[in-house]
């Protein structure tokens, strides 16, 4: 059967509107893939080698704990990060920043670059006003579904890491507490923690004088990210000897 | 030049498409005035009438960032549900007198526990208590924590526990601990006994 122009044009067009609605009903994927950010940082595809990532937590719109008016939490934790990158420069550890500017980033979003670079160590810096001195946290992962081959269940991605997790955090919290610097352990129902597949860490910075403007102080914050770098530095063999990936 | 029953498809599609969100738009309408406004989240339920028993709840403390246990003698109801209620207030009491060792916002009110087989505790509490609670990962997690495991370990059988804020889901309590998933009770008494540690 030859088809008159017309009746071409019509199926053409059956075809093609059939197309567009399998498009809109197609179901999306059961685990989140959350976009890239719009403003982040470039992140190379591949991790220089014992790269660690650097995570100042909060930014943009979201602007954490407001320790005090002028103060954001966002501002603590960048200054943070960019003081431990210079700390673990000095010996000879290589880190990068998830954010060096004040970026709104969600935790799928930094979850994903993380996932992404593999870098071996991911360690996100909160402040808060409570307290005294450091809190190290490593996740306390949600009842999830198993993980299926390559298929990770999303909210419990870091369980495969979590061993080595909890490991490198007791190596930071001893180096610390060796100086006297009031240092603790827990876990912790953070994000993104839970949905990072490398060895994962959060760390939360009080003053020790119960005064909030101590987190504002240059000298404290050496302090804190020169007794951290020295944690770090100390955990370096338990991250490099497993491997990566294991 | 375009056929003409192309352009006759095209428009009957687009009054289609339009008929159609007309109608789903009526539909949205109807349903916001059928459904029950939103009650003011307040304990009307008059306090338990049941004997007076010797509990253990556990309190946040701020100055030291650790969770105390501490002995309460309260009137209890001995039906799961309504002894649920009555053990959180009786918490929230505690955060909620002058010397409180842990703020809680003004207006903080745990709406409703729904105990639901088999071992599920779904903890309802208002926007007050989120929006007042102090930011930041230990401060809020104590305050979980402290809810967790007083409810788990006076009511056995708990399991699993659920909180929502407004009887809506929220990413977090008050920006760090995640309240989107399920809390397994057994990981909750790991980091109680952390959070007690001297």
């Amino acid at each position: 059967m030859r088809w008159n122009k017309a009746q071409r044009l019509r199926a053409g067009y059956l075809v093609l509107l059939g197309a567009v609605a399998v498009g809109q009903i197609t179901p999306q994927p059961a685990v989140p893939t959350p976009q890239a950010p719009q403003n982040a940082t470039p992140v190379p595809t591949h991790a220089p080698a014992l790269l660690i990532m650097i995570d100042p937590a909060h930014g943009g719109t979201d602007s954490g704990a407001a320790l005090n008016a002028a103060f954001p939490e966002k501002d603590v934790t960048l200054v943070l990060a960019r003081r431990l990158r210079r700390e673990l420069l000095i010996r000879g550890i290589q880190s990068q920043l998830m954010r060096d500017a004040d970026l709104m980033l969600s935790s799928d979003q930094r979850a994903s670059q993380v996932n992404a670079l593999q870098p071996f160590f991911y360690l996100v810096i909160h402040a808060t006003s409570q307290g005294s001195g450091l809190r190290l946290f490593t996740a306390m992962l949600p009842l999830g579904e198993d993980n299926r081959g390559s298929f990770v269940d999303w909210p419990t991605a870091q369980a495969a890491s979590l061993a080595r997790s909890r490991l490198v955090q007791e190596q930071i919290t001893g180096s610390i507490h060796s100086t006297g610097f009031p240092v603790r352990g827990f876990t912790a129902p953070l994000r993104p923690l839970n949905n990072v597949i490398v060895p994962a860490m959060a760390v939360e910075v009080a003053p020790t004088t119960g005064d909030i403007s101590q987190l504002a102080s240059s000298d404290y914050q050496q302090m804190v990210c020169a007794v951290l770098a020295n944690g770090i530095a100390s955990a370096m063999p338990l991250l490099t000897r497993a491997g990566r990936g294991q | 030049m375009i056929p003409r029953t192309l352009v006759v498809t095209t428009a009957l599609l687009f009054a289609v498409a339009i008929g159609m969100g007309i109608y789903v738009a009526q539909l949205r309408r109807r349903a916001d005035i059928a459904s029950p406004r939103t009650l003011q989240a307040e304990h009307v339920r008059p306090p338990a009438a049941g004997p007076a028993e010797n509990v253990t709840v556990w309190v946040a403390h701020d100055d030291d960032g650790r969770l105390h246990a501490q002995s309460l003698t309260v009137p209890l109801s001995s039906e799961r549900q309504p002894r649920a209620d009555d053990l959180l207030r009786a918490l929230l009491n505690i955060y909620q007198s002058k010397d409180s060792a842990h703020r809680l916002g003004a207006g903080a009110e745990i709406r409703e526990v729904y105990l639901v087989d088999p071992g599920l505790a779904v903890i309802d509490l208002n926007a007050a208590f989120a929006d007042g609670q102090i930011s930041g990962i230990l401060a809020e997690e104590l305050t979980l924590v402290s809810i967790v495991q007083t409810l788990s370990n006076n009511i056995p059988g708990i399991t699993r526990v659920k909180f929502l804020v407004d009887g809506k889901e929220r990413d977090t309590l008050a920006g760090h601990a995640d309240l989107s998933g399920f809390y397994a009770v057994s990981s909750i008494s790991t980091l109680a006994k952390q959070l007690s540690e001297e």
